[in-house]
């Protein structure tokens, strides 16, 4: 018998003592798992179960489970709304779950906020960024209230929503020299409503628009769209969508019927499987990718912690999702641990208060719509077939 | 017409199991209350499709396209965002007509195409109202989806005497309201198939010439068969949407949802009733509830290694609903509870 | 000087427009082939099809990973595309059979929409294949961390201009590819179907398959066949479009199928020129549709194109008029 067996025997021993202690505490995640967005959605929960291995899987005694729910089915091979309602409904159900991370698209928390916020049970969100969820006045004119039949905030994201990142985009390209500009988007939440931001802050600091399409994200190829904007001759293409809405193949047809504009994207292409997908030579030197935080080799304290630990476990560093599934999950934990009674209402109450959080996106509070108050985003290009941190932006 | 105790013992024991989760859910804690509102929705959207296909023999594979339209109908006829704002009942009327209308629209210039035609037709139908419905920002609100959509209410007893009360987030209001409107479209519908008009839809699909030589005239048969359908479907869209209080994005109501409705009916057992609720019990609860039930369980007993593609059983979903669909097909080819006359009019020797 | 010019450029643009829709249709086309000569012996849409077409990009980007192939130039380059356009048609060409054999033969007798179900469930199988084929690690699949990741497929076809680089239209070697590959498997397979024993016994199993058997016809063998050939063309297809999309995924078949389905049905279902001239047609619709109109409604033109056509012509294009048996 060695160390390598007693290690998990011993953990076990520890474990069933907390067991009789505290209790056991329940987290949830929520995330399309089946279809397209697995890639991403895998990055996510690596990061969840990083920031819940670094407590030990336990808080002051209690115990913590954590169940990764999938909010896609097979049919839809997409988020699918009964489901995600589903999984709302059973963790309100369950007592023990005392946190909800999810959901990935913005359409599902759309679902579920509703519900757990009548349960009082807090949901944190690594991906969401329609502004309307949280922001009074940016989305419809009864958000967010109609996600709140309680009024009172339970919901909370982590990620800066399309309001900030589409705008400082614009900005960046504007210090970048571009004039003009062809948008695309992907006739989803996310990249329609970050193309819409950007376009309106392209409009207020003078950089024309030369068209707006949106695109087929399942489209076999995009040859005929990019003849049209090599006519049209931009400075720069945005494109408003993710590595699974077919960014890497839009970026591949541009080159390969010689549009020489620069191409730029949203966080949602900020992983490698989007240089991947495009192909490096496709992307090298001409392609800029802003994110709702600092890279990984870019971060100091809590933050390069994290990616240092996350190499070691996994191989790779830490991308875009990997962070804000890791921050979403961390700060959760952190709330727990300040919480006074570790039930719903006393967790709820801990998060909403959560200031000056050392995380791996900086440091940072939530507001009170419960948005967070990182201001900090960053641009990278593509060199070599690796992102590269250009600068930070948005200050 | 001597009603045979055959046909009776599936719908009793249908209707036995439903009443017997709505009862038992609670104190056994089964949590089968909350998917089932689902499956029921799919089963109005089945039994719709299987006036279509099954009595009529019409493929139709783009019945997502009349639960969109039946949602976003009722969306927005009820939503406080538009001017109509409608209570649930009379949107739910609406949207009922409004899915009738649109059937009929689509059904009169194309019921003349013969079999797979039509098929794909009723597919590029589809993906036109997908199109529609995602580009006209400002009627459909685009991506956005609408919400909040009202929840059903009823005259009950409240906290402030009878009246009109709305349902809450508590599943078994709507559980027993969708209950009772499944059980009324069943009996609509079966009603339907031994009218008139029922029995041009089982001629023209079995043999459209002999139908026309007896006084049948197939194209408006169809087309009523296409707006009952078309109907059906939208109302099945409009309580979905009520239920998760919004119509979410176009995308919820794509092909794939046609492909499942299409599913579920012959699993089923196509033309029947019966099959149709069966079939899509078998069908959205073997996506809904046991491939999530499937997932938790081996997650929680450690068989998950999310280093590996094979190691997560989220990446195995596809491969066990195509595997049901498969095996579920070569047992029982003719569907799980195949209709009667189908039966008698292969049988050697049975007469129609 | 810019009146002068505009014009002209108008046409490049157009012209330039019309290839590139032309060879995504002649892809389209290949694609559709297998569905129309599935339907047209046994009346089924193989919703599997597409899926089939996806595991082919599969196999050729494995081999073209296993033996570094896109570090080939000039004539082993040449051989490398011919090597992986033989392999995967014979890929493609036994699988398809032995779906055929696994889940659509057990169900020859019954209704003709339980077979239906059966290829939507093989589809569904197929799809959950291809995820798990992306998560070989293998360099080529991004060391397979990322299995449901698009894919990309390495140029080893070049996108130069065989015009010249100055050119203001251009035709690259990817185009002419698609040309060189898909014309003469047309033409061969009309060949085939026209004059050959086996053709002609495709030929009778396709107007009436008792009647085919009673004249001594094998009916499955004839159906196994079709499924070979089918699917032979189907791996051509799959290579073809890894080459000259340069990007694959598991589930693109979804959209590959459902563009092929349409173009089968808009041609005549069951007539191979119907399908090339409904795939052609699709290519070039979307082609002007993405370049003319908007991206966004490029769906919805190409669909009401196919409405209206019926409405008009309720055949298809090409398709025989006496053929009911609905």
């Amino acid at each position: 018998m060695n160390k390598r067996f007693l290690a998990p025997i011993a953990s076990l021993l520890l474990a069933s003592f907390a067991m009789a202690e505290g209790g056991t505490l329940k987290i949830i995640s929520s995330l399309p798992r089946t279809g397209s967005s697995n890639a991403q959605t895998t990055t996510m929960v690596n990061g969840i179960k990083m920031a819940i291995d670094e407590v030990g899987g336990q808080i002051d005694g209690f115990t913590l489970e954590y169940e990764d729910m999938d909010d896609a089915s097979p049919q839809r091979g997409n988020w699918d709304a009964s489901i995600e309602a589903q999984n709302a409904n059973k963790a309100v159900r369950d007592e023990q779950v005392i946190g909800y991370i999810g959901t990935y698209n913005s359409g599902a928390a759309k679902i579920s906020m509703p519900i757990l916020n009548k349960a009082g049970l807090v949901m944190i969100s690594p991906g969401n960024t329609a502004a309307g969820l949280t922001k009074p006045g940016l989305g419809e004119a009864n958000e967010p209230r109609i996600y709140r039949p309680t009024g009172k905030v339970t919901y909370f994201r982590v990620v800066p929503a399309d309001d900030l990142q589409g705008r400082v985009a614009a900005d960046w390209s504007k210090e970048l020299g571009c004039k003009s500009v062809y948008l695309l988007d992907d006739r989803e939440l996310y990249g329609k409503g970050i193309a819409d931001v950007f376009e309106k802050r392209s409009k207020e600091i003078g950089i024309t628009i030369l068209g707006r399409e949106g695109v087929d994200s399942k489209a076999s190829n995009y040859k005929a769209l990019a003849n049209k904007i090599k006519a049209a001759n931009p400075d720069l293409v945005y494109y408003g969508g993710t590595t699974q809405t077919n960014a890497g193949q839009i970026a591949k047809d541009l080159r390969s019927v010689g549009v020489e504009a620069k191409f730029m994207v949203p966080d949602g292409c900020f992983e490698n499987a989007f240089i991947e997908a495009a192909g490096p030579s496709n992307l090298n030197g001409k392609t800029y990718v802003t994110f709702g935080g600092l890279p990984a080799n870019q971060l100091t304290g809590r933050g390069a912690e994290f990616c240092k630990a996350y190499v070691s476990k996994y191989g790779t560093e830490p991308e875009a999702y990997a962070l804000y599934g890791y921050e979403a999950a961390r700060v959760l934990l952190d709330a727990i641990k300040r919480a006074k009674t570790k039930d719903r209402p006393g967790i709820l109450a801990a998060v909403a208060a959560t200031k000056d959080f050392d995380g791996a996106l900086g440091r940072w509070s939530f507001d009170e719509n419960g948005d967070t108050t990182a201001k900090i985003l960053s641009g990278q290009t593509v060199e070599n077939g690796e992102f590269k941190f250009a600068k930070v932006l948005g200050q | 017409m001597v009603v045979s105790p055959q046909w009776r013992s599936p719908a009793l024991w249908l209707l036995a199991a439903a009443v017997a989760v709505g009862l038992l859910d609670d104190p056994l804690n089964l949590g089968l209350m909350d998917p089932m509102r689902g499956v029921m929705v799919f089963a109005l959207l089945g039994l719709g499709l299987n006036i279509v296909t099954g009595f009529t023999g019409l493929l139709h594979l783009g019945m997502a396209a009349f639960m969109a339209i039946g949602a976003y109908a009722f969306a927005i006829s009820s939503c406080d965002i538009y001017p109509f704002q409608l209570g649930f009942w009379s949107a739910l009327a609406v949207t009922a007509a409004i899915g009738a209308i649109a059937g009929f629209l689509l059904g009169a210039p194309t019921l003349g195409l013969r079999g797979d035609y039509l098929a794909i037709v009723t597919l590029g139908f589809g993906e036109i109202v997908q199109d529609v419905l995602k580009n006209l920002d400002a009627i459909t609100k685009g991506t956005q989806g609408i919400n909040p959509l009202p929840p059903p209410s009823l005259p009950w007893w409240g906290e402030n005497g009878f009246g009109w009360q709305e349902f809450g987030s508590g599943e078994r209001p709507w559980y027993w309201l969708f209950l009772a409107i499944t059980l009324v479209a069943v009996v609509a519908c079966r009603n339907l198939e031994r009218s008139r008009t029922g029995r041009g839809w089982l001629a023209v699909r079995e043999d459209q010439l002999a139908a026309s030589c007896m006084g049948i005239a197939p194209v408006p048969v169809k087309l009523v068969a296409f707006a009952t359908g078309a109907a059906l479907a939208a109302i099945a869209g409009g309580l979905w949407s009520s239920l998760y209080a919004s119509t979410g994005e176009p995308g919820n109501y794509d092909f794939q949802v046609s492909v499942l409705a299409l599913c579920i009916v012959i699993v089923g057992g196509i033309g029947s009733i019966n099959g149709v609720l069966v079939g899509s019990v078998a069908m959205i609860g073997a996506a809904n509830i046991a491939l999530p039930k499937m997932a938790s369980w081996l997650q929680q007993h450690g068989w998950v290694n999310s280093g590996n593609v094979l190691g997560s059983p989220n990446n195995w979903k596809y491969l066990v609903f195509g595997a049901v669909l498969v095996v579920m097909m070569r047992v029982r080819p003719e569907g799980l509870l195949p209709a009667r006359l189908e039966r008698k009019a292969i049988a050697p020797g049975g007469s129609t | 000087m810019a009146m002068e010019s505009q014009p002209s450029m108008w046409v490049d643009v157009f012209m330039q427009q019309l290839t590139t829709g032309l060879s995504n249709g002649m892809i389209i086309a290949l694609i559709a082939i297998g569905y129309t000569m599935v339907y047209g012996i046994i009346e089924l849409i193989n919703f599997a099809h597409g899926d089939l077409c996806t595991l082919g990009s599969f196999l050729a980007l494995t081999l073209v990973g296993l033996l570094g192939m896109d570090a080939w130039t000039g004539l082993p380059g040449v051989g490398g595309v011919v090597l992986l356009l033989v392999s995967c048609a014979l890929f493609c060409a036994s699988l398809n059979w032995v779906i055929d054999r696994v889940f659509y033969r057990p169900l020859r007798q019954a209704p003709k929409l339980t077979l239906l179900v059966s290829a939507i469930g093989c589809s569904f199988i197929l799809v959950n294949v291809a995820l798990f084929w992306g998560g070989i690690p293998m360099e080529v699949f991004g060391g397979g961390v990322a299995a449901a990741a698009p894919k990309d497929f390495p140029a080893l076809v070049s996108d130069e201009n065989l015009l010249g680089a100055t050119a203001k239209m251009s035709f690259t070697m990817s185009d002419l590819l698609v040309v060189c590959v898909t014309l003469p498997l047309m033409v061969a397979l009309t060949m085939l179907i026209r004059f050959t024993r086996l053709g002609k016994a495709m030929r009778a199993v396709a107007q009436n398959p008792t009647a085919a058997s009673l004249m001594g016809i094998d009916v499955d063998r004839v159906i196994g066949a079709t499924f070979l050939i089918g699917g032979a063309i189907g791996g051509f297809a799959s290579v073809i479009y890894a080459l000259y999309n340069n990007t694959i995924s598991f589930q693109m078949g979804y959209r590959t199928g459902m563009d092929a389905f349409t173009a089968a049905v808009l041609g005549g279902i069951g007539s191979m020129p119907g399908a090339v001239v409904g795939g052609l047609l699709i290519g070039v619709a979307r082609a002007l549709s993405d370049g003319y109109i908007e991206a966004r409604w490029t769906n919805s033109v190409v669909f009401g194109i196919l409405i209206l056509t019926l409405v008009f012509r309720p055949s298809g294009l090409l398709g025989a008029k006496l053929r009911d048996k609905v």
